[in-house]
């Protein structure tokens, strides 16, 4: 027996049932159409306004940007750490086990320092923002 | 003799990249950008440093095979410099250096222009790392080094719509074939167990039935990933579009390094990495089919283009399909042979003649933005009177990119289809050839515009952008160059190639 029909299987079961729990739900379940169960949320509260449109400010994006790029220095750093004393003790120089990672955070420094001259993280207040803010809550 | 550590080796892609973070730092003290010539001069610089530094290793014979050290592999074999990736660096260097010196003129009174060189700079390091990557791996990372600052350049004119529009076109199928790529590459090492051009290949060899099928998927996926990179089909829809709506510089800097990039790795992947026999595919039938539909399909939508930059990305993407000419007819024959390197070695040659005379064609387009005469084809006409110099520059582009003979676009195009014929192939060269005659039509329909069209109504051009005609001054002066200067350019080039797989 060939062992991709086992694969077929599996994917036959698992396209199969859930769509044989729909149909079964649709064919024994009483139809009580009500309007409040088409709204968006069906929560309760009545949705106010559409959620397309609304934008976010984008400096959000660049102090999250700045944040992914540290994030992953960590991840990278982390394993360097861990290894460093055991690497230095067993007689690795210290030019190939510092060198390059100061190479890696002097680049991303260097990214950083012009984000933060380019005023990156400096929050610019938009005129419009808040006039829409208050007129908002007024 | 001073000795230099193993690393030195990787000089033109440090260059690029020390580059950009020195353009970087100049703008953290300058944010203005008050200084633009300061920032072009570091860039052109940083190019020309790249430029010497791979220049000397050919001319040195470091990485390289006959007289010189053997190819220099790095970090556990993640990157190779041979002959190859050296002979790529100084094509992609020299493009960055015209398109550098092009952008003084073109970026005057823009924002962000510090941004824009350091863009290029890290784009251009990763077509040098793309160059010399050495497993699928750093391929990948090499790829998307080069994409990413492509993708923001392309949107520099970013409240032009065209440019922001075929940003984000290029950007979606850049993702989609990057995609592709990727679950390629995990399907290869799925079945072989390794990410190393090498390791792949023993493993492939070695490879007992059971995962051909999913080994010759990967393949098939690994070269749609390359595909897009190089503005072939079936990945090319990006191109018009993204040539079309960038600045044009961007443009002759994607249709000539970036491609070159693409094909860089290309060559490298498949011939080291997939053996013929093994890799459970014929790749060499894959690439016969789509360098035929390429460049047929590339040549016929440029003869009906009414836009100057719309009909140079088509015929771009007719040059991929020669290009691809080198990996179709690459015969698979004994290691090393000359046969195999011949027909490579001149696909690589095309792409260095490429580099100058496409840069140019795109920059002279970038001189007509700049004087704002319009975009079809009508709109240049009378230029010839007016603006002489740059016109003749643009009449040799348009003649060696049709491949007549006393330019360097002939010689090229000459040994690319001979060595298809060599190879057996002379139904590939056949088709190259009438490819080539219909392209004659639409690359004459701009000389004729240049010197016999009447203009149609009185146009002033804006002085003369010194960069800007530097620059396509020479590339022509480079194209032209490459006439007598062919046969050392050819000799390195085979002999690199024969020498990709040892």
């Amino acid at each position: 027996m060939n062992q991709w029909i086992a694969v077929g299987a599996l994917a036959l079961m698992g396209v199969g049932i859930p769509l044989g729990m729909i149909a079964v739900s649709s064919l024994i379940r009483p139809s009580v159409p009500e309007q409040g169960k088409s709204s968006t949320y069906e929560s309760g509260e009545i949705p106010t306004k559409s959620a397309i449109g609304i934008q976010f400010n984008i400096q959000y994006y660049m102090v999250a940007l700045l944040f992914v790029v540290f994030d992953i220095e960590t991840v990278l750093l982390f394993p360097w750490t861990v290894i460093y004393q055991p690497a230095l003790e067993s007689g690795v120089g210290l030019m190939t086990l510092l060198f390059p990672m100061l190479v890696f955070i002097g680049v991303l420094v260097i990214g950083l320092v012009w984000a933060w001259r380019q005023g990156a993280v400096k929050w610019a207040r938009s005129e419009a923002a808040t006039r829409r803010k208050t007129e908002h809550n007024s | 003799m001073v000795v230099y550590p193993d690393w030195a080796a990787l000089a033109p892609a440090l260059a690029l990249a020390v580059t950009g973070l020195v353009l970087l730092l100049i703008d953290s003290v300058d944010p203005d950008d008050s200084r633009p010539g300061l920032l072009a001069g570091t860039a052109v610089v940083g190019t020309l440093v790249s430029l010497g530094y791979a220049g000397w290793f050919l001319a040195s014979g470091t990485g390289q095979v006959d007289g010189g050290t053997g190819a220099i592999s790095l970090y556990r074999d993640a990157l190779v410099v041979d002959g190859m990736a050296l002979f790529f660096q100084a094509v992609f260097a020299v493009v960055t250096a015209l398109v550098c010196i092009a952008s003084y003129d073109y970026l005057k009174e823009r924002a962000y222009q510090a941004e824009f060189y350091s863009l290029v700079m890290f784009a251009a390091t990763g077509m040098a790392v793309m160059a010399t990557a050495n497993s699928l791996a750093t391929a990948f990372i090499a790829l998307e080094l080069a994409s990413l600052p492509s993708y923001a350049l392309v949107a520099f004119l970013k409240h032009n719509r065209g440019s922001v529009e075929a940003s984000l076109k290029y950007f979606l199928i850049g993702a989609l074939s990057s995609a592709v790529f990727a679950f390629g590459i995990s399907l290869v090492y799925a079945a072989t167990g390794s990410l190393l051009l090498a390791d792949v290949a023993s493993a492939l060899s070695a490879l007992d039935g059971g995962l051909t099928g999913v080994a010759a998927i990967g393949v098939l996926m690994v070269a749609g990933g390359f595909a897009f990179k190089t503005a072939s089909v079936p990945f090319h829809f990006w191109a018009p579009e993204a040539y079309e709506g960038a600045p044009a510089p961007i443009s002759a800097f994607l249709s000539s390094a970036s491609k070159a990039a693409g094909f860089a790795v290309l060559f490298r992947v498949f011939t080291t990495a997939f053996p013929l026999d093994a890799a459970g595919v014929d790749w060499m039938l894959l690439f016969q089919v789509l360098a035929v539909v390429t460049m047929t399909l590339g040549n016929f939508a440029a003869a009906t283009q009414e836009t100057v930059k719309r009909m140079l990305a088509y015929s771009s993407i007719g040059h991929a399909g020669y290009a691809l000419i080198g990996l179709a007819a690459w015969s698979g024959g004994a290691p090393g042979s000359v046969e195999n390197g011949a027909v490579l070695g001149a696909s690589m040659a095309h792409l260095l003649v490429y580099g100058f005379m496409n840069t140019g064609a795109f920059l002279f387009v970038a001189l007509a933005e700049q004087w704002d005469v319009g975009r079809t084809f009508e709109d240049y006409a009378g230029l010839g009177s007016r603006a002489p110099m740059a016109s003749v520059a643009m009449t040799v582009f348009m003649f060696s990119l049709a491949g007549v003979p006393p330019f360097g676009g002939f010689f090229s195009k000459l040994f690319l289809f001979a060595g298809a014929v060599d190879a057996g192939f002379w139904w590939l060269a056949a088709v190259g050839v009438v490819n080539s005659t219909l392209s004659l039509y639409y690359y004459s329909r701009v000389v004729k515009a240049l010197w016999v069209d009447d203009p149609v109504g009185e146009f002033e051009l804006g002085g003369t952008p010194t960069g800007l005609y530097v620059a396509v001054v020479f590339a022509a002066v480079g194209t032209l160059l490459l006439l007598p200067g062919f046969a050392p350019v050819i000799e390195t080039a085979q002999s690199v190639a024969a020498a990709l797989v040892p």
